[in-house]
């Protein structure tokens, strides 16, 4: 069951990619593309991408330095992609807030910049496993590379909106969540490979990553297709001041 | 393998905040009108002695260098904790603030739309003041301007009251105690 070629392994590389496809239809017909071209043309994509790329690993006929040449191309290429839709998403949290948008461009440029430089450290000291077959260490690198950069992000995104208490929305909340379920788990799974630990066990962290991935998935469907609930407007009453607490809390503050 | 182990507990941790940030973000949400109960009120005054750059010059002339650390440690201490009183109060209001966004009635949603800008706009000065004042606490004689902060929160109580009496016409609504 948990063996490459497997019933299961099948189904989890088909099954994620086959639904993100339909996914994407369903949210294009819904016009959710104009207003996040970015993020479904990702979700179609990548769903091109990763079926092509489990045709080339069931075809005989594709070698296995070009099934990793072109996994090391498509993973680079998708990772600038992603950057793109989390630009995307967080230009859409802060549009309506011009006075923090500033200040948020230049924490995200600077997070970034500081995620490429650890990627890059953590890059340098992870060990070439075997030279006949560099490639595969190289790809494994890479991926710990990416989900370095896209781990962090997703974090700085959820803390910014939770310092400045800015609704998401569900839509921007589900798809940041499924970016982060899956950045996470992809992140532990990518620096045990990478670094060269559980060799004769990697089968399972493949299954581990599938099976992530089709979760990420699943959140994307509930978030991004099921009905956004209409917010209610509360009338909220602001309280009146309470200076003597205040006070007693200034003194206490103030004479220890 | 240290690494590995570093990365792995990074992810983990990481995971563990957003999932924490994700529920509590939900649950706020539906708590809906007891968030403004949360709502401490602020004493400008003693806020703009204690950010007095006047103040400031009268304490250093009268004490002895090492008082003058000892009282402006004080000082900025107290700063902090109004600083931060002030950057939970913006917090509360951009809560509230982004729950009138959804009423149907324009004035309102206008007021709303202002308070929340002006509520993240002190929130922001908040997190930058509040730096300021670890460095300064580190170097009790640099000077500290926390001035912008107090208009910014002047300000923010106007609107305040004003998305207060649009929702609530007869509910005094007062952030600033004087």
């Amino acid at each position: 069951m948990l063996q490459a070629h497997s019933i299961l392994w099948h189904y989890l590389w088909l099954a994620p990619n086959l639904l993100q496809l339909v996914l994407a239809a369903f949210l294009a017909r819904r016009g959710f593309h104009r207003e996040f071209p970015i993020f479904t043309l990702y979700l179609a994509a990548g769903g091109i991408e990763d079926l092509v790329l489990y045709a080339m690993d069931i075809l005989p006929a594709v070698t296995w330095q070009a099934y990793w040449t072109a996994s090391c191309v498509g993973l680079v290429i998708f990772a600038l992609f992603k950057i793109l839709v989390f630009g995307e998403l967080f230009s859409h949290l802060v549009r309506s807030w011009p006075s923090i948008a500033k200040l948020g461009n230049r924490l995200i440029s600077a997070v970034g910049a500081l995620l490429l430089l650890l990627a890059t450290v953590a890059a340098a000291y992870a060990p070439i496993e075997n030279p006949q077959h560099a490639i595969i260490s190289r790809e494994h690198i890479l991926e710990q590379s990416v989900y370095i950069i896209q781990s962090g992000i997703i974090l700085f995104l959820f803390l910014f909106a939770a310092y400045f208490r800015l609704r998401l929305g569900q839509r921007i909340f589900g798809t940041l969540l499924g970016f982060g379920v899956l950045s996470c788990q992809h992140l532990a799974a990518w620096a045990i490979t990478a670094n060269g630990l559980m060799f004769n066990h990697r089968y399972l962290l493949d299954f581990f990553d599938m099976a992530s991935y089709h979760i990420c998935i699943l959140i994307w469907f509930y978030y991004l297709l099921v009905p956004e609930k209409a917010a209610i407007s509360s009338q909220v009453r602001l309280p009146g001041h309470n200076l003597e607490i205040w006070n007693q809390e200034l003194e206490r503050l103030l004479h220890p | 393998m240290i690494l590995a182990v570093v990365l792995i507990v990074v992810a983990a941790l990481s995971l563990a905040l957003i999932l924490r940030i994700a529920i509590v973000g939900s649950l706020q949400v539906r708590k809906g009108e007891s968030v403004a109960k949360n709502i401490q009120p602020i004493d400008v005054e003693a806020f703009r002695n204690l950010v007095s750059p006047s103040e400031r010059e009268y304490l250093r002339r009268h004490l002895t260098p090492a008082q003058f650390r000892v009282v402006q440690r004080l000082r900025l201490r107290a700063t902090a904790a109004y600083v931060q009183e002030v950057a939970r109060n913006a917090a509360v209001l951009i809560h509230i603030g982004q729950a009138a966004l959804a009423t149907t009635d324009p004035l309102t949603q206008q007021a709303a739309r202002e308070l929340v800008s002006q509520a993240l706009l002190v929130r922001r000065n908040a997190a930058l003041a509040l730096i300021r004042i670890y460095v300064t606490l580190a170097l009790p004689t640099a000077t500290l301007e926390a001035a912008g902060i107090l208009a910014n929160y002047e300000r923010l109580s106007g609107s305040a009251m004003l998305l207060g009496r649009l929702q609530n016409p007869s509910t005094p609504v007062r952030l600033s105690a004087q």
